[in-house]
């Protein structure tokens, strides 16, 4: 089995080995960036950066939430809000290749960015094994190119460690239960955030849709969890679909988007069987995502494909 | 401890049959299939485990050097989809388009009663995802298990420690796939 101890005592040697000086790491607020940021923290202390970028991707109240994580952490942090320079590269863009590929470069030039300010060689990653696998390289396919991995551009001024490559998420939450991170059973949430979420061109509009939607599946699928109706799943959130269809609403007609409700089980995500998510949870997500929205979205569906075919996120 | 290595095929699991037979306690390492039978066998290795790979590897490639090795070993080998297609056409069966393709849940049924499939019930739930598949045995194997779109999950050499499986055992969704590696584990101990 997979021993958590083990693993961080040998992995902060490896750290200091590798890190000499200054070091940033790029922190989503997730489990695999939060683990290898107090993994490195632990290493060389106050010589490393946290710093979260506001992508204007990232759920509902997301960011300010990250913040505080770090300073609780006693992270030596920063935060960046870039949501302007997100919106303005994704615009016209519908390939979700291309989607990730802009927003791995983007990230990395500001990573570059801040690491000249800060005077550091050293960018450390969260990647883990499913980013590299699903990436792809001379031998694999390209299932998806995640940001961190295949996202990356070539030309790349910092170098790059990623102290939790052979992890699956399953291990990185016992790593971050071993160092008492009170996020380890937080659900993943793509690097791309909600860019991958929304289907066809992203825009501030339809991010903010996205944002409500995915809130409001969390929250009720949270709820239905802690009420014993539903064991929680992996994963669970919303994707807007570009598809319009016509609704009726309070007797006049409405056209409005269509959002689906993905939710899976998986321990490390490399397969997956769709969440049987009781009906009336079903019920109460679509009435209250509808209602909520009004107009902008008439129409909610279940996804009920596994992974594979499918995969976890819909691009 | 037990040494065994899997060899690489691209597929997208094979790191996970690295971690399972970590988790079980084997010396295993991940070597790309371009690795030299020599070179192969200088680790003093008890087993190796032939991948699965990209769409389509299975039915007509090389597959790196993994001829190499069915020819030249004296240990077991278990093949996992690609890499279990590979075997088949190694020793002269034949490799299809598969009628239907089967991605995700299918039922496994047991056929025949075998070592690598030792403790585990005649049906069970198991993964896949395969294009292709063995549409023609080699007359040297058996065939020991099917679903019901594809005939040939599981087949084992009549005489040699050389196994092939369509399903993927190493996936954390296949029922028993950690039962079947145990069971590999303890063929290749003896």
């Amino acid at each position: 089995m997979f021993d958590a101890k083990q693993f961080i005592n040998e992995s902060i040697q490896l750290i200091r080995e590798k890190i000499k000086g200054k070091a940033l790491i790029a922190c989503s607020g997730g489990v695999d960036s939060t683990v290898a940021a107090v993994l490195v923290d632990k290493a060389i202390g106050k010589n490393l950066v946290a710093l979260h970028v506001d992508t204007g991707l990232m759920r509902k109240n997301e960011s300010q939430q990250v913040k505080k994580l770090l300073e609780d952490l006693g992270l030596n942090n920063r935060f960046v809000d870039a949501s302007e320079r997100f919106f303005n590269a994704l615009k016209g863009i519908i390939d979700p290749e291309k989607k990730r590929k802009i927003i791995g470069e983007l990230f990395i030039r500001i990573f570059e960015e801040v690491a000249e300010e800060e005077e550091v060689e050293h960018l450390v990653q969260g990647t883990i094994a499913p980013d590299w696998i699903e990436s792809g390289d001379q031998l694999r396919d390209t299932i998806k190119s995640h940001h961190n991995v295949g996202g990356l551009p070539k030309d790349i001024k910092v170098k790059i460690v990623e102290p939790l490559r052979d992890l699956y998420k399953d291990e990185v939450r016992a790593v971050a239960r071993e160092l008492k991170i009170p996020i380890a059973e937080r659900q993943p949430f793509p690097g791309p955030g909600l860019a991958v979420r929304i289907i066809g061109e992203v825009t501030r509009e339809k991010a903010e849709i996205a944002r409500e939607a995915c809130y409001i599946v969390e929250n009720e699928i949270e709820k239905a969890a802690r009420s014993g109706l539903m064991e929680l799943p992996w994963q669970y959130f919303a994707v807007l679909l570009p598809l319009k269809t016509v609704g009726v609403h309070g007797d006049q007609r409405a056209y409005g988007y269509t959002i689906a409700v993905r939710a899976i089980q998986s321990i490390d995500g490399m397969s997956g069987a769709y969440s049987k998510i009781p009906h009336e949870v079903l019920d109460r997500i679509a009435t209250r995502i509808t209602n909520t929205l009004g107009d902008k979205v008439t129409r909610v569906v279940y996804d009920i494909t596994n992974k594979p075919p499918a995969t976890i996120e819909w691009e | 401890m037990v040494k065994i290595y899997v060899i690489d095929n691209g597929g997208q699991w094979t790191h996970r049959e690295w971690r399972v037979l970590k988790y079980l306690g084997v010396e295993t390492r991940i070597l790309p299939n371009t690795t030299p039978y020599d070179d192969l066998v200088k680790n003093d290795i008890d087993g190796i485990v032939l991948s699965g790979g990209a769409p389509r590897i299975g039915l007509k490639d090389n597959l790196g050097r993994c001829g190499e090795y069915l020819e030249n070993a004296d240990f077991p080998i278990l093949g996992i989809c690609a890499g279990h297609q590979f075997i088949a056409r190694f020793f002269g069966g034949k490799v299809e388009p598969a009628e239907i393709p089967e991605f995700g849940k299918v039922g496994l049924i047991i056929d025949k009663e075998h070592e690598l499939f030792h403790g585990i019930p005649k049906k069970s739930v198991a993964w896949v995802s395969h294009n292709d598949e063995v549409t023609i045995v080699p007359e040297s194997f058996d065939v020991l298990a099917h679903s019901d779109a594809c005939k040939v999950q599981a087949m084992a050499h009549e005489k040699n420690p050389i196994f092939g499986l369509q399903f993927h055992p190493e996936v954390e969704h296949t029922e028993y796939g950690m039962q079947v590696f145990k069971n590999f584990v303890d063929i290749c101990k003896k």
